[in-house]
């Protein structure tokens, strides 16, 4: 499979009379934006606003970021199964804005969580998202939509934004050519047998949060809750087979189409290591499920892509660990050496307090950080996606978007941490 | 940058004050202008960077018998001296001026809100009740390395007072870790902003495992104590009475003993017949628990809490009875330490009522 990423850095965003591209400014007319927003009826009206590095800018509900993509072959499809018609993604030519972003908000959303993106201070210099140019999205729900149903609608219109963007930037010269081809048929290479196989083990997704009990669709289009173990080409998690949910705790849309591991693993290809492909799996909340999915996807690592090394990476929550550990254990057991990722929630304590699992086998922890740390931010002059009075969660007490300081726990600061390895954080004991 | 001279104010004992031994233990605070003895050692070190603008003494057998009261009459005295920081001792092996500066160290940063730094020999008892709440500098046992331990401490206090955001760690703090810093470690788990990603990180950490490299996990393996199940209860159940427990987080509406849903530290204990009437409307009840959508709960709580299952089995005598009342706390992201003393606190409550059984559900 080759799919070759197309890169057009963006030197701006701003509002015009036609949607279209010109050195390196994208001119967008949100009239036209608005229109194609409202031809989901489930949307009665959407807001759009530009949020630029240094506004004085606080964009809340944040529920998703997507990085404007699209197809370029003819016949291509843009997130198949979410979006477009089902395609297997991964082949081809993408082309891909670089700087830029689609901010999803849903102001309606009644989830315990949504994240907080700021465009100035501390909240832009510690996240990735604080120095790109977003086009943010606040809908409004038509009269008698149901909230899941609200949400299905507001995924939709930042995937058509995404795209509608990434079209408009027509025959711009790109950048930037990303090339990723790997013909796991044929593994190894001649000359590179000597290099240790490495896999990847995904954990997509935890049924435990499901709001409302319902699970949200994040691969191609389909619900995974119960999904076992399965196989994928990694360039169809780069191309748009996979999106997030509709909360972001340390995971969005972007970071997927950028994944961060898996362009590590492609980076050392061939020089270190044989990329032997991707087992994607999901956390469980029954122990025999668990079980299952434990042996399944060791069995596939080891005995279908003959994987000597993977690296796990875990969804956001507690649970999850146990089921990520179930599966390292199982690899370690079948021969397959691991490291895995955790993610640590208490300020107080040590490292050791927080792995919930003991097997010898484990000793090769890499941790994404202690995501609950407290930030402060200053007070923002103007707020997208809701008002001033939108509250901002704290577990300790009240506050509102517009007050003179607030202070979040990191993983609700998007673009901070990242579940997928892209960030530069770690906890350490002190 | 200009930068301000720190303000500093340092604490010894009476004999370090030089007031006199043993016979002077029992002296009220008193403060002095400037540096006095190994404070002059201090102000060399700190040079242009900041001045001792005064000592606060105190006799040990005050201080330590005095406790937090007396700490209080020595805050107050700095208190118009303006101090950026207070840095006390060091106090090296002797346990009660370690215990001293450790509490006069804590009441500065609770009362002035300043940053404190002290030293002592790690097996000072003052390292243990302090630790955790003041940064301690290691020395060494005696007196004879008073300047060294004096720097260490000096570029720690220097460290806590910056004003610059050029650590490595996400909050902007300046501290180093404590091997680095030369402090007791204080039991805190921080962000570090380090060289490579995680991704980067993990393909290393594989690469060196597969080689047989040495390799730095980033996790401390967790010291799990073995759990046996208890014994069953070997007597006729029908003679029994078994208690209800839950971390699921189920409580009345409103959650009156506010359990927190996520880091809770607390467990309530409701009387069944009122929180849960027989015929009871599903409004009354919610559920304080992040880690899981409650929607089967909250339809029916008897899926949690099998309080229905249980009256069936009172009422056909096959157990003695259930116990009037129903634990309850949320576990979700709760410190394993914490889950036991919880755990010790309501078995000592349930043996003091001589409880028989009890049926833990988890979610």
């Amino acid at each position: 499979m080759r799919l070759q990423i197309e890169r057009i850095n963006i030197g701006g965003l701003c509002a015009g009379s036609r949607t279209g591209m010109s050195d390196h400014v994208l001119y967008v007319d949100f009239g036209e934006l608005e229109r194609i927003i409202l031809t989901d009826d489930r949307i009665k009206a959407a807001k759009l606003d530009i949020a630029s590095p240094g506004d004085r800018v606080r964009i809340v509900n944040v529920v998703d970021v997507i990085q404007p993509r699209c197809k370029v072959d003819p016949g291509g499809t843009d997130f198949p199964g979410s979006l477009g018609k089902l395609r297997i993604a991964g082949e081809g030519r993408t082309r891909s804005l670089e700087g830029i972003s689609v901010v999803l908000s849903n102001r309606y959303s009644k989830r315990s969580y949504s994240s907080l993106i700021d465009m100035f201070g501390t909240g832009a210099e510690m996240s990735r998202y604080g120095i790109m140019t977003h086009l943010c999205i606040d809908p409004v729900p038509s009269d008698g939509v149901g909230e899941r149903n609200f949400e299905s609608a507001v995924k939709l219109a930042g995937l058509k934004m995404a795209v509608h963007l990434a079209r408009a930037a027509g025959r711009h010269p790109v950048d930037r050519t990303e090339v990723h081809e790997l013909n796991l048929a044929r593994l190894p290479e001649g000359a590179l047998s000597h290099l240790p196989r490495i896999a990847y083990y995904y954990q997509l997704y935890t049924p435990q949060h499901d709001y409302q009990g319902i699970s949200d669709p994040i691969l191609y289009g389909s619900e995974v809750t119960g999904l076992l173990p399965t196989l994928l080409h990694p360039n169809e998690i780069l191309d748009g087979a996979v999106i997030s949910g509709h909360t972001i705790r340390e995971l969005d849309t972007y970071t997927i189409q950028n994944h961060p591991l898996v362009r590590e693993l492609y980076r050392r290809h061939g020089t270190d290591l044989i990329f032997a492909g991707v087992v994607i799996g999901v956390a469980s909340l029954e122990p025999v499920q668990r079980e299952r999915m434990a042996l399944m996807a060791a069995n596939l690592v080891s005995n279908v892509l003959g994987a000597e090394g993977v690296v796990l990476t875990k969804t956001h929550g507690g649970m999850p660990h146990v089921d990520l550990a179930l599966v390292a254990e199982a690899c370690e057991n079948a021969g397959v050496k691991t490291t895995l990722f955790i993610q640590l929630v208490h300020g107080v304590g040590s490292t050791a307090d927080e792995a919930s699992f003991s097997a010898d086998s484990l000793d090769a922890i890499v941790n994404i950080g202690q995501t609950q740390e407290k930030i402060r931010l200053p007070k923002a002059d103007r707020i997208l996606g809701g008002n001033p009075a939108t509250t901002i969660c704290n577990p300790d007490f009240a506050q509102k978007a517009g007050d003179e300081e607030i202070e979040i726990e990191g993983f609700l600061l998007a673009g901070v941490f990242d579940v997928l390895g892209g960030s530069k954080i770690m906890a350490v004991d002190y | 940058m200009d930068r301000k001279r720190l303000r500093v104010v340092h604490y010894l004992n009476q004999f370090f004050g030089k007031e006199g031994g043993e016979d002077k233990a029992h002296i009220p605070f008193l403060i002095k202008a400037g540096p006095i003895g190994a404070g002059m050692v201090l102000q060399k070190i700190l040079g242009e960077r900041g001045d001792v603008v005064a000592t606060l003494i105190c006799g040990d057998n005050y201080l330590a018998q005095g406790g937090e009261k007396a700490s209080r009459e020595g805050i107050e005295l700095i208190l118009p001296c303006k101090p950026d920081i207070l840095i006390a001792g060091p106090a090296f092996e002797a346990g009660r001026y370690g215990v001293a500066c450790g509490g006069i160290c804590k009441a500065a940063h609770e009362k002035l809100g300043i940053p404190a730094v002290t030293g002592m020999y790690e097996e000072n008892p003052g390292v243990e009740l302090y630790r955790k709440e003041v940064y301690i500098c290691k020395t060494e046992r005696s007196t004879v390395k008073m300047a060294e331990s004096l720097k260490l401490m000096a570029n720690l206090a220097l460290k806590l007072t910056s004003k610059e955001k050029e650590g490595k760690l996400l909050s902007g703090e300046k501290i180093g870790r404590p091997e680095e810093d030369h402090y007791f470690p204080r039991g805190l788990i921080k962000n570090e902003i380090v060289d490579k990603t995680a991704a980067e990180r993990s393909v290393e950490m594989l690469l060196a495992k597969l080689q047989e490299r040495p390799f730095q996990t980033e996790a401390k393996r967790p010291e799990l104590q073995p759990f046996y199940p208890s014994p069953p209860i070997g007597r006729d159940l029908s003679d029994c009475e078994i208690a209800l427990i839950s971390d699921g987080g189920l409580v009345p509406k409103g959650n009156p003993d506010r359990l927190r849903s996520r880091g809770n530290l607390i467990w309530a204990k409701y009387r069944i017949e009122t929180f849960w009437p027989r015929e009871f409307p599903a409004a009354a009840l919610e559920v304080s628990h992040t880690g899981y959508f409650p929607v089967h709960v909250l339809e029916d709580p008897n899926r949690l809490v099998p309080v229905d299952i249980l009256r069936d089995l009172e009422k056909e005598g096959i157990i003695g009875r259930l116990h009037p009342f129903f634990y309850s706390t949320s576990g979700c992201t709760t410190s394993q330490a914490r889950c036991q003393e919880m755990g010790e606190e309501i078995a000592k409550e349930l043996w003091e009522k001589k409880v028989d059984g009890v049926i833990l559900t988890s979610t």
